[in-house]
């Protein structure tokens, strides 16, 4: 069993910037065109192993709550923090994962993993708008804000995330790792966060009635060069992409854009369509890294041991 | 002559090509040489309530065990502690009260469908009941050196000739094996074995042993029966969040 806790990354993303030397970003020569191997039902082979992801969605940055929106916290950012992402109106935390990530890249590491570093096309991560302010619609802002004031203390269950109840998170949560299986006309992905697989299926099937919602939605895709493109829809309205944003509603339509850079890379982009809640669709831009130092996927055993709703709530009455 | 010898011989060679391939089902559709199990499959027993023989009762359908012998060979002490597990099932079954992850191997006979993944070089099982996920290593390595323990064990798989063998280890002494009550310790170690015996079809065995709980090794042993539904596919069965939906409805909690 792996244990991921916010307030470790939390710490770990205050040491990073405490020892990280201020850098430029320089640009790097493009990388040559990479031709995966194609397998026998022409799909182009995604490398063999172990993936992380970055850039995308909520969990990372949690202890980052937007002062805005909530009583304050000692893990809230300030304006002495670097990392503070407070002052900001758009009330996302979700967008620093790749600024973290660019620090550690130029802290020690092996040099094996350095030299796969040096591969890493440089991108930005995170929410691909001006601003990184999302075209909220004004209801669906005034209420989002309305709820978040409810969540600490949470003030029922539905102000509980999915996350903290060991439920399933939905499609935007959880960093790795990930395993991808392609078989014929099907990829299927494995996440050690919340032991939960997603099918894609390339077999040219429609997506399921509207009658079946699923946390994970529907999924559907074919590939485009190197870029796989899957369409999911059928989501069951309770899906976060972050804590900020804690409710897609069950209208959501997501495109992902998996495209192979090299063996060691994949850029992720996801376009979010929720027209209850915004006026167009918004972008988010991530990438998946293979982690060769994690051998296989291990338990991650939450719900077995989580006391989470009794501290906030207490044991339920008995019948 | 010569022509002759040359026929009779690439004849020979021929057969003794086609030989071992007659040997491994030529029905099958293979994946890196082996069946593929790739799909979607379940049960149709009543394992998940009772792995023994057993009459129906207000929600326990009746069914065929699948013990062979339908013995279960407890050690005297355990004889006493199953016997309280079944007096206590309602409130004290962990997968069926808290939705807990099954275990190996009842999350195979729940009453839910699972997905086996299997490419040339990997196999992974997905159950649908509370989206239980086993990857399943097939590279050689042994099971890690851990003192950790698992609600689905650690698993290593190899092929002998068309089986699947599923070596299963460093389990915790949490699961139970059906909802009456069927135990284990920490000791547990099971070996699974999926045969393929026609496209639709795996007979499915698992020799359980644990010399803390019990006198000998055991053996269950089932079909699976492939989910050949137009469209099927995993779906979600999430025990976890609706049994807190279910819990915490009232919540906060007034007098």
């Amino acid at each position: 069993m792996r244990l991921f806790t916010n307030s470790t990354s939390f710490i770990a993303a205050l040491w990073l910037v405490a020892i990280a030397p201020a850098h430029a970003q320089t640009p790097r020569p493009a990388a040559k065109a990479f031709t995966p191997a194609k397998l026998a039902d022409g799909q182009p082979e995604i490398p063999n192993g172990i993936w992380n992801r970055r850039g995308v969605g909520g969990l990372d940055n949690g202890a980052l709550e937007a002062q805005d929106h909530r009583p304050p916290n000692p893990l809230d950012p300030t304006p002495a923090n670097p990392l503070s992402v407070s002052s900001r109106d758009d009330g996302l935390n979700n967008v620093d994962r790749g600024f973290v990530d660019q620090f550690s890249e130029k802290l020690g590491k092996t040099p094996q993993e350095g030299q796969r570093g040096q591969n890493r096309e440089r991108r930005q991560m995170g929410i691909a708008e001006p601003g990184r302010i999302l075209p909220w619609k004004a209801e669906a802002d005034a209420a989002r804000r309305a709820f978040l004031l409810k969540t600490n203390p949470a003030q029922g269950l539905k102000y509980v995330e999915m996350d903290a109840r060991c439920a399933m998170p939905g499609l935007f949560f959880g960093n790795g790792p990930f395993q991808f299986l392609q078989t014929d006309k099907q990829i299927t992905i494995l996440s050690e966060y919340q032991h939960f697989t997603r099918t894609i299926n390339l077999d040219g099937r429609t997506h399921l009635s509207k009658n079946i919602k699923l946390f994970l939605g529907d999924s559907v895709g074919h590939w485009e060069g190197n870029t796989l493109v899957v369409d999911t829809t059928n989501f069951n309205g309770v899906t976060a992409y972050s804590r900020e944003i804690a409710y897609l509603t069950d209208a959501l339509h997501t495109v992902e854009r998996f495209t192979l850079v090299n063996a060691d890379t994949i850029d992720y982009e996801v376009t979010i369509d929720d027209p209850n809640q915004f006026t167009r669709p918004w972008k988010v831009t991530g990438q998946y890294n293979r982690a060769d130092d994690l051998p296989e996927l291990l338990e991650y055993a939450c719900a077995e041991g989580t006391q989470t709703l009794r501290n906030i709530f207490g044991d339920p009455p008995s019948k | 002559m010569n022509k002759f010898r040359i026929v009779f011989i690439g004849l020979i060679g021929f057969l003794l090509w086609t030989a071992p391939l007659e040997a491994q089902s030529p029905s099958l559709k293979r994946v890196g040489g082996k069946p593929d199990l790739n799909g979607i499959w379940q049960v149709l027993n009543t394992a998940a309530w009772d792995i023994q023989d057993h009459s129906g009762a207000l929600g326990t359908p009746p069914g065929l065990g699948v013990v062979e012998g339908n013995e279960i060979p407890y050690q005297p002490w355990a004889v006493a502690k199953k016997a309280q597990n079944f007096a206590n099932r309602a409130t004290a079954d962990p997968t069926e009260h808290n939705c807990f992850l099954p275990g190996v191997p009842r999350a195979t006979y729940m009453p839910f469908p699972f997905k086996i993944t299997q490419t040339p070089k990997d196999v992974a099982i997905s159950y649908e009941f509370t989206h239980t996920l086993r990857p399943i290593v097939m590279d050689g390595s042994p099971h890690p050196e851990t003192p950790e323990e698992n609600w689905m064990g650690i698993s290593r798989g190899r092929w002998e000739g068309d089986t699947l063998v599923v070596d299963v280890r460093n389990f915790n002494d949490q699961t139970w094996f059906d909802h009456a009550g069927n135990f284990h310790s920490e000791k547990l170690h099971v070996i699974e074995r999926y045969t393929m015996t026609d496209p639709d079809h795996i007979r499915y065995e698992a020799t359980i042993e644990d010399p803390k709980v019990f006198t000998r090794p055991w053996k269950i042993s089932m079909p699976l029966y492939r989910v050949a539904d137009k469209n099927a596919r995993l779906l979600e069965y999430e025990c976890v969040f609706y049994l807190q939906e279910e819990r915490y409805k009232n919540a906060p909690f007034h007098e």
